[in-house]
């Protein structure tokens, strides 16, 4: 409120924006309407096609008028200690994001604004549903130095707008090739899963002869499978996984191009996932926690999102976790849950463990998809020691280690009740 | 507490509409025999979950414990904290007591104190918001 002739002085992004955004609302718009046009069934051929034409025209000229205006109110400023966005025509927006609180940079290419070589910027903090503030559309080259800039702020660095180098000295850690990515999917429990359900579901349909049931069942199920192949299979074709001075890039996508940066220091911890067909192979996923990532459930989808490696051998994720958590740990001690949590999980108790290392916490579970996961002990938000009644009568207990949400969770379930009380103690103790 | 509250007042109706409808009077009137029965419950029980809520500041964390049947204990650091939030509801300020909220950057972190005295509960977020900052490690 108070800088009001700021917020003039700012400057807009792209002109391009406006369309941009107006052709992606547009099209939103337009399914919205031909949905109540044909769902009208009087008329002949000429009002069905009538109808869809002023839809196609009603929701472009919607969606572009939002999209201008959208535009021609946001503006953004950056000072010495902040980023600063006002956008909004009735209610008026502004965001102020402190360069400390930065939790990652990233620059997406959605795939309408690719084909204009436009992109946006996302700027991830910690804490809440909004943490992410997005700031669309500029050249993709002005996003870049943007991130560059941001990057070097975040680290407390003052560097001048224009000078040094265009972007930061990169190494190749790897390059996943987009057919392990095909294979590795087909191979994943949940694509298995649908493909099976959908094959019950056929045949079922078959031997009963009821169409209804085929029908009510494929759509579901291919659905779902479709889903899988076009989540996994285009958001992470050409998955680029590189080490640059400040943290890691992954770049990724076919259609809509992604570049992440996640900062050395800001990651709160690892999973690693061997659903069971991989374990057969040697194959891994990686999984990241940053504070800030989880908290979306937008187009890209926060499983995409946090993907640290999408598939890897054993020797390449080590490696990787190695710069990211303090490693050469020595083991300091293991609890497993007693065989009196059989109650819980009649089969899975015999394959859980939380290991104290020095310096992280390691717990695994999981006999189908095993996930194990390390929090390094100064990355740990709180730690809980909890026990409901049938944990009481059976004499066992679940420690907890906290961390911002996302694949990352440490837990230390129904394990013996003193030794649970020990570990959350020592847990409690531990700092670095 | 909450529990009490209405299971008085569906107690209270049940009795009265059995005063009204002679016929069936005994139906009501069991109803609110248990209701009034829930209530007594309810009342002991609120008193059992009051106590079994505490708090201790000790050098480095601070620990926070709950539940009668769900027993949970659970260890802040301070220099963990993001911020401190203090709520009073109106019944609550009727009373003179507030509840105390720590938030980490962890969702589960779920650590609420309900219940404290008002002069205590800003005496507590004062304290707890200078000891974070000066431990401040964040995320």
């Amino acid at each position: 409120m108070s800088d009001r002739a700021a917020e003039d002085l700012g400057r807009r992004t792209h002109p391009m924006t406006g369309l941009v955004q107006g052709l992606l609302w547009g099209a939103a718009a337009f399914v919205a309407l031909i949905g109540s046009i044909l769902s009208r069934r009087d008329g002949g051929l000429e009002s069905i096609l009538f109808g869809v034409g002023g839809a196609a025209v009603g929701g472009l000229l919607i969606g572009l008028l939002a999209g201008y205006v959208s535009w021609y109110f946001t503006r953004f400023v950056i000072d010495g200690t902040e980023l600063r966005i006002t956008r909004g025509f009735l209610t008026k927006q502004s965001r102020r994001i402190p360069f400390e609180r930065i939790q990652s940079v990233d620059v997406a290419e959605p795939f309408i604004a690719r084909i204009v070589g436009l992109a946006e910027l996302r700027v991830e903090m910690a804490g809440g549903n909004e943490s992410r503030t997005t700031l669309r559309y500029l050249p993709l080259n002005d996003v870049r130095d943007l991130r560059r800039l941001l990057l070097a702020r975040a680290h407390g660095e003052e560097i001048a707008d224009d000078t040094g180098p265009k972007d930061d000295q990169r190494s190749l850690i790897t390059r996943v090739p987009p057919q392990r990515i095909i294979v590795g999917t087909l191979l994943s429990l949940d694509f298995l899963g649908a493909v099976l359900a959908l094959i019950c579901v056929v045949v079922i349909g078959v031997v009963s002869q009821q169409v209804l049931i085929v029908l009510g069942g494929v759509l579901p199920f291919g659905g779902a499978v479709v889903q899988i192949v076009a989540k996994r299979i285009l958001e992470q074709w050409d998955f680029t996984l590189s080490r640059g001075a400040r943290g890691l890039r992954i770049e990724r996508g076919l259609l809509s191009r992604t570049s992440q940066t996640i900062p050395y220091d800001r990651v709160q911890g690892i999973a690693i996932k061997e659903p069971f067909v991989w374990r057969r192979l040697g194959w891994q996923r990686l999984e990241v926690d940053v504070a800030g990532y989880a908290a979306q459930g937008d187009d890209s989808g926060s499983s995409s999102t946090s993907t640290l490696l999408p598939i890897s051998d054993p020797a390449l994720a080590e490696a990787v976790i190695a710069e990211l958590v303090p490693s050469r740990t020595e083991q300091i001690t293991t609890d497993r849950p007693t065989r009196r949590s059989r109650l819980f999980a009649p089969i899975g108790w015999r394959f859980r463990w939380i290991e104290a290392r020095t310096g992280v916490v390691v717990s695994q579970i999981g006999w189908i998809e095993r996930t194990t996961c390390l929090v390094p002990h100064h990355k740990s938000q709180s730690v809980e020691l909890r026990q409901g009644p049938l944990q009481r009568w059976r004499g066992v207990a679940t420690v907890e280690v906290h961390t911002p949400p996302g694949p990352v969770d440490v837990d230390g379930d129904h394990l013996d009740a003193t030794a649970a009380r020990r570990f959350w103690e020592e847990q409690v103790a531990r700092r670095t | 507490m909450t529990g009490v509250v209405p299971l008085v007042v569906l107690a209270i109706a049940l009795a009265v509409a059995a005063a009204l409808v002679p016929g069936w009077a005994w139906l009501p009137a069991l109803g609110a025999v248990i209701a009034l029965g829930g209530a007594v419950w309810a009342w002991r029980w609120a008193e059992r979950n009051r106590r079994s809520w505490g708090y201790v500041e000790t050098d480095e964390e601070l620990l926070i414990t709950s539940g009668v049947w769900f027993r949970r204990l659970v260890a802040v650091p301070y220099g963990r904290m993001q911020f401190v939030d203090v709520q009073a509801g109106p019944l609550q300020r009727l009373y003179g007591i507030a509840t105390v909220t720590l938030h980490t950057a962890s969702a589960e972190t779920a650590a609420a104190i309900p219940g404290v005295r008002s002069d205590e509960a800003t005496r507590l977020r004062n304290r707890l918001t200078e000891l974070g900052e000066s431990r401040g490690a964040g995320v």
